[in-house]
């Protein structure tokens, strides 16, 4: 079965360095949190900077509903309805929050379109609202992720892709994250997840992917990927789900 | 007291033309990272577009600033398309950017100098030699023309930052490219405008330079060490810091200029630049700089 997006031996890498990527492939179902493991420079955050073009791919091909990613900038695959959120959050330090929503909505024409979905997001995301004058780069961690999940969605996108949500954040904040990101997918929007904590990870996804030296070693139901004993062994510590 | 208003008024008047010789540089730095040592003989290649219509045609250089402002932004584009669109992706953009810029800046030099002769040149509008008087106070009107156009410019710049949707782009651009670029900004096209407009406010303030001070090709090193103090007093990149770091360093420049005399009033531009970025680098607004 065809996915809503298809990685195929896909080859790729920063600059003219050497390839980080080394024949990865991806399925992507519609609607399912897919998580990505492995481990460092397995080259997890490498394909999603691949497949959101900001990074050239040297072989292989990436299609989202048939079309050919190849050669299309960021810009051009955002209006397809793919947003990346990367590992720093990527948010404007020194733009207030509804200017940061603002941005999330940059490639809407519609004006008040764009002002009504950040009505929409303020209610949705109350600490957004209350915060809305505030600049972002003096909120908290977990309030900054807040704001860069949250922002994706003010463009209703088919994707959302994360580069370790949970990063630098407290047990109890990372929980309010993956429950938005639950939210997401609920909502049917299909995320792409890249996880250091590869458990937690998991265990809040449909589907697993093993990738190791740029490859895709395993892709399956995150249930099996959890209890497969030769990934707990090699990526998972050693540690067995709960 | 009177004598302290006296100073103030004229440090003002002058903060306000130094603001927007700085803010051009200042955009510029902010969104691509070049630091750009050619910005002041672009400013004058403005004064030179002000000076010849004054000359042929008679024209007022506040009416030649739309005009030279132009010429300026679209040579401004040509120069981003040839020297430094190719190598925006290169790790070492800003180092590379003050070698390019520099040669830039002599080659500049020269083709003004080949064609308009190294003479000192000032356009003279009767305001330029005229003054109001507030008792015993008096404020010469061209600085102050000068002073009040340059505000208003940036005025309308920082609305157009702030309120429209281009001016969302740069701003955005400038704190986070690669952000930026995710949520669908086209920086590339944001930098070529970005530069233009740099380029074009140069052209803009080299008008009111024009008739403020006296130029010629060769002027522009003098300037460089000046606009250099104010964007790094107020933070690379930072315009409303620019802005400020004028007006406080042209106050502060016309005090001692005024008690201690005119060859310690520029002094205080290289000891500013000096001071500044060995106590606080990142300037007034400016990020602070990573350690490598």
């Amino acid at each position: 079965m065809s996915g809503l997006l298809e990685v195929s031996n896909v080859v790729a890498g920063y600059g003219d360095g050497p390839a980080i990527l080394d024949g990865a492939n991806l399925s992507v179902q519609p609607g399912k949190v897919h998580c990505i493991i492995g481990p460092n420079g397995a080259g997890k955050s490498t394909l999603l900077k691949t497949i959101v073009g900001m990074l050239k791919i040297r072989q292989g091909s990436v299609t989202f509903k048939g079309e050919s990613l190849k050669g299309k900038r960021p810009d051009q695959i955002l209006r397809r309805g793919i947003c990346f959120v990367p590992q720093e959050r990527a948010l404007f330090p020194k733009m207030t929050v509804r200017e940061n929503l603002r941005m999330g909505g940059f490639s809407l024409a519609d004006k008040s379109k764009l002002e009504k979905r950040i009505d929409e997001i303020e209610e949705r995301f109350p600490i957004l609202g209350e915060r809305r004058d505030q600049h972002a780069g003096t909120m908290s961690g977990g309030q900054q992720q807040t704001l860069a999940m949250a922002r994706t969605l003010i463009l209703k996108p088919e994707i959302v892709m994360l580069d370790e949500p949970s990063l630098g954040l407290a047990p109890k904040i990372v929980k309010e994250v993956f429950s938005i990101m639950r939210l997401m997918a609920d909502e049917g929007i299909t995320i792409l997840l890249v996880e250091q904590n590869a458990l937690m990870g998991l265990k809040h996804a449909d589907w697993g992917v093993v990738l190791d030296l740029g490859r895709t070693l395993f892709e399956g139901p995150a249930a099996e990927v959890l209890t497969d004993p030769r990934i707990q062994e090699l990526y998972l510590g050693g540690k067995k789900a709960a | 007291m009177a004598e302290v208003i006296q100073i103030l008024i004229l440090g003002m008047a002058l903060g306000g033309v130094y603001a927007l010789m700085g803010s051009g540089l200042s955009l510029v730095f902010g969104v691509m990272r070049i630091v750009n040592l050619a910005h002041p003989v672009l400013i004058m290649a403005g004064a030179y577009v002000a000076y010849w219509a004054a000359r042929l045609y008679g024209l007022d250089p506040l009416l030649t600033l739309p005009i030279a402002a132009v010429i300026l932004a679209a040579t401004g584009v040509i120069l981003y398309k040839l020297v430094f669109e190719r190598e925006a992706r290169s790790a070492k953009y800003s180092e590379m950017t003050v070698l390019l810029t520099f040669a830039l800046a002599m080659v500049i030099e020269g083709a003004l100098g080949t064609a308009f002769t190294n003479t000192q040149r000032v356009t003279s509008p009767d305001y330029a030699t005229d003054a109001f008087f507030i008792g015993d106070i008096f404020i010469p009107k061209g600085q102050l023309y000068a002073g009040i156009v340059s505000l208003a410019i940036i005025s309308a710049l920082a609305l157009f930052l702030k309120y429209s949707r281009f001016g969302y782009a740069i701003r955005a651009t400038t704190q986070n490219r690669e952000a930026a670029e995710l949520l669908g900004v086209n920086v590339n096209f944001v930098g070529l405008v970005s530069f233009a407009i740099g380029i074009g406010l140069a052209g803009a303030a080299g008008s009111l330079v024009s008739f403020v001070f006296s130029f010629f090709p060769a002027k522009h090193w003098e300037w460089i060490a000046v606009l250099m103090s104010l964007v790094v007093l107020g933070g690379m990149g930072s315009i409303f810091g620019t802005v400020l770091a004028s007006f406080i360093l042209a106050v502060v420049a016309a005090f001692i200029g005024a008690y201690f005399g005119a060859t310690w009033s520029t002094l205080t531009f290289f000891v500013a630049l000096f001071v500044v970025l060995l106590v606080r680098p990142q300037g007034i607004f400016g990020e602070k700089p990573e350690l490598a």
